[in-house]
């Protein structure tokens, strides 16, 4: 069931001085339950696609569907309220809300949703015990390590049981044992939960662990590999 | 951190404001009570034409029957007759031009408290009984004339001594054993030169009611015209002085027995020049005013903001200086705001991108940079106005003494001992302009706050 499709995006920016063709005709479809990875070196319009999936920002030409809704069709509030019952996000540097716990964190966007108490504090333990971290509940950021605040992330990014999960280079600020603990559950909740997670990375661990390789360079797609389940190329 | 400063300003802030106002209003209610209390009470009646010269001919005609039914009527408390008459009070050394008032000290003491400020020692003017005629004057008047002076002697001396008056300070005054000086002014250039300035702020104010001197025997000569156009006078002892720091009042005023007045002046004992008027409560003041203006049309009746313009204009004056005064308090209190909110957006421009990135509408948004705000202004503002409440309650016990000022302030006629006072009126008219200066300062940073946009917002290091 395809969940976002890409159809001949472009985004240019204007400057004064020059004109950037940051994606540069793009097609793509992700299909649900994918744990797909979008590489690329730096400027190769990763992080400015994965912003368009996600509606936060919009293409200067073409158009990004997200489960049958054309993102560019909505209007602001719409498009803020569709990303909060569809889209989750994972960023590189947390995002955490500091003065909040870590289980605040994670109601935060059910209260936005006026979730009832019970299901609320329900899916929230269920969220932090999927992480591991349902005995650091009420811990701040603050209190947290890296990998651990990335984890509550992850937990908050599939609070409101999002379609899919845009990951910002979701390892780039933690050492190698907590990005591999932070994909362990990742993959985890991707193989039993059918949850999909699109990544925009530098890193060889998620390209390792993604089934479908997505490449771009100058903005454009140069391949799309979806792996077999030895993880070698199909 | 940053909050917190900005708590802490907005509490400064708001109690200066509160408790600035507090103290000019209770500077100016002082002079209001004082003005009604001891000068001119609520209304008087005089002849027409009287206030201009203060003709002594111009008598209010129908006493009896006037002052019955002034007595008849609603809220009227008391009512004193007085003759007046401009003359000169005469000592050995000294002279001035007074208003010399012929009271009856019942009907006196009913309409105003001036029997209650006099200088304790000085004599009991309203209670004596006499053969000789007395006069009541102000403490200003009697060190112009100098029948207070200033003395150094030993009396003086073993009573500061057991004041616990430094031994250093006792042997420098004692160099002036038995000096009786010319004037205060004298003895205060005398004390300055002497004293170290530590000395004077420590012990000036016992050192000067230690070297205050009457004496019971004093006298003076009250001299005028009679209704004849005749000059008479007569001597008087001096029977009581009051204070009540108002040095113009002090210098112009003199009582006596009206009918001793009248006997000099010869006038009938049912001829006086001004009745005088105390009510219940002075909001009635307006109201009797005009009532007894139609029942003595043949007589002016004034109501205390016509006798004294100046006061009911200070009054209202003041009220509007709050207004603008508080003004300025809160618009410092906004940029306060506008500026720490603006901070804020700033700094917290990657949180705000990832909350609208999640989900936070900018309804949300903009309500979160509000309430930020409006907490800010209301706990600022709730601490300032609780600290302010605290001490003026304080204050308004013990009063401000500001003793630097004594003499300036008494030459307006305002004490120099103020009892900071605020009602609660004030408090809640500022408790609400404090919660909509800090919503009205959001306006702009939650504006800001919308514009971000998240992608570039989520950028931001």
């Amino acid at each position: 069931m395809k969940i976002v499709e890409i159809k001949d995006v472009h985004k240019i920016y204007n400057s004064s001085e020059v004109q950037v063709h940051a994606v540069n005709g793009v097609n793509l479809e992700f299909e649900k339950g994918e744990f797909a990875a979008i590489v690329g070196p730096s400027g190769s319009g990763k992080t400015t696609l994965l912003n368009m999936i996600g509606g936060l920002d919009m293409p200067t030409g073409g158009e990004i569907v997200v489960d049958h809704t054309n993102l560019a069709g909505l209007k602001s509030s719409r498009l803020i309220d569709f990303r909060m019952r569809n889209i989750g996000f994972v960023f590189q540097s947390y995002n955490l809300i500091p003065v909040l716990t870590a289980r605040e964190n994670v109601e935060f966007i059910m209260n936005l949703q006026k979730w009832p108490r019970r299901e609320r504090d329900s899916r929230t333990f269920e969220l932090l015990e999927a992480v591991g971290l349902k005995d650091r509940a009420n811990s701040r950021p603050s209190k947290l390590s890296g990998g651990q605040q990335q984890r509550v992330a992850v937990a908050r990014a599939l609070a409101s049981k999002p379609k899919f999960v845009l990951a910002d280079e979701p390892t780039a600020n933690l050492d190698s044992k907590s990005s591999e603990n932070l994909l362990d559950i990742m993959e985890q909740l991707n193989r039993e939960e059918g949850i999909t997670f699109i990544f925009s990375t530098h890193d060889q661990r998620v390209v390792k662990k993604a089934r479908r390789v997505i490449t771009l360079e100058d903005g454009k797609v140069i391949s799309d590999v979806w792996k077999k389940k030895n993880g070698s190329p199909a | 951190m940053r909050s917190l400063v900005v708590i802490i300003s907005v509490t400064i802030g708001i109690f200066g404001g509160v408790f600035a106002v507090a103290v000019i209003n209770g500077a100016i209610e002082q002079r209001l009570d004082d003005a009604l209390g001891n000068e001119i009470s609520h209304i008087h009646l005089n002849a027409p034409g009287f206030r201009d010269n203060f003709d002594i001919q111009l008598t209010i005609p129908d006493l009896e029957k006037v002052m019955g039914k002034i007595g008849e009527t609603e809220h009227v408390k008391a009512v004193a007759p007085r003759i007046i008459i401009t003359g000169m009070a005469n000592t050995a050394t000294k002279s001035a031009g007074v208003q010399i008032l012929g009271i009856d000290p019942a009907s006196e003491e009913e309409v105003f408290n001036l029997h209650a400020h006099t200088i304790p020692g000085t004599g009991d003017f309203f209670e004596t009984e006499s053969r000789h005629n007395l006069a009541y004057i102000g403490e200003d008047l009697a060190k112009e004339l100098n029948i207070i002076r200033f003395v150094i002697d030993d009396g003086m001396l073993a009573g500061l001594a057991e004041k616990q008056i430094p031994p250093e300070t006792l042997e420098k005054l004692s160099g002036y054993a038995g000096h009786r000086f010319r004037s205060e002014d004298d003895f205060e250039k005398k004390i300055k030169e002497i004293l170290t300035r530590k000395e004077l702020d420590e012990y000036g104010r016992m050192i000067r009611e230690a070297a205050w001197s009457f004496s019971e025997r004093s006298r003076m000569t009250l001299t005028f015209l009679d209704r004849n156009q005749v000059q008479t006078g007569a001597v008087f002892r001096i029977a009581g002085i009051y204070d009540i720091k108002n040095s113009a009042f002090e210098m112009s005023r003199v009582l006596v027995r009206k009918e001793v007045l009248a006997n000099l002046a010869d006038l009938t004992e049912n001829e006086v020049h001004r009745l005088i008027v105390r009510l219940d409560d002075a909001d009635f003041s307006g109201e009797v005013t005009s009532l007894l203006s139609e029942n003595f049309s043949d007589l002016e009746v004034l109501e205390w903001k016509e006798i004294q313009p100046d006061l009911a204009y200070t009054t209202s004056l003041v009220t509007q200086f709050y207004a603008v005064f508080m003004a300025i308090i809160l618009a410092a209190l906004a940029f306060g705001i506008v500026n720490t909110m603006l901070m804020v957006v700033l700094e917290r421009t990657k949180e705000l991108g990832m909350l609208t990135a999640i989900g936070m509408n900018k309804k949300r948004v903009f309500s979160m940079i509000m309430l930020e705000s409006v907490f800010l202004s209301l706990v600022g503002g709730a601490v300032g106005m609780a600290v302010s409440r605290v001490v003026i309650l304080l204050t308004s016990a013990r009063g401000i003494r500001f003793s630097s000022f004594e003499e300036g302030f008494e030459a307006m006629g305002y004490a120099s001992h103020i009892y900071p006072s605020i009602n609660a009126g004030f408090f809640i008219t500022v408790t609400i302009l404090i919660i909509v200066t800090g919503i009205l300062s959001s306006i702009y940073p939650a504006l800001k706050a919308l514009k971000l946009d998240p992608a570039e917002a989520l950028r931001t290091e």
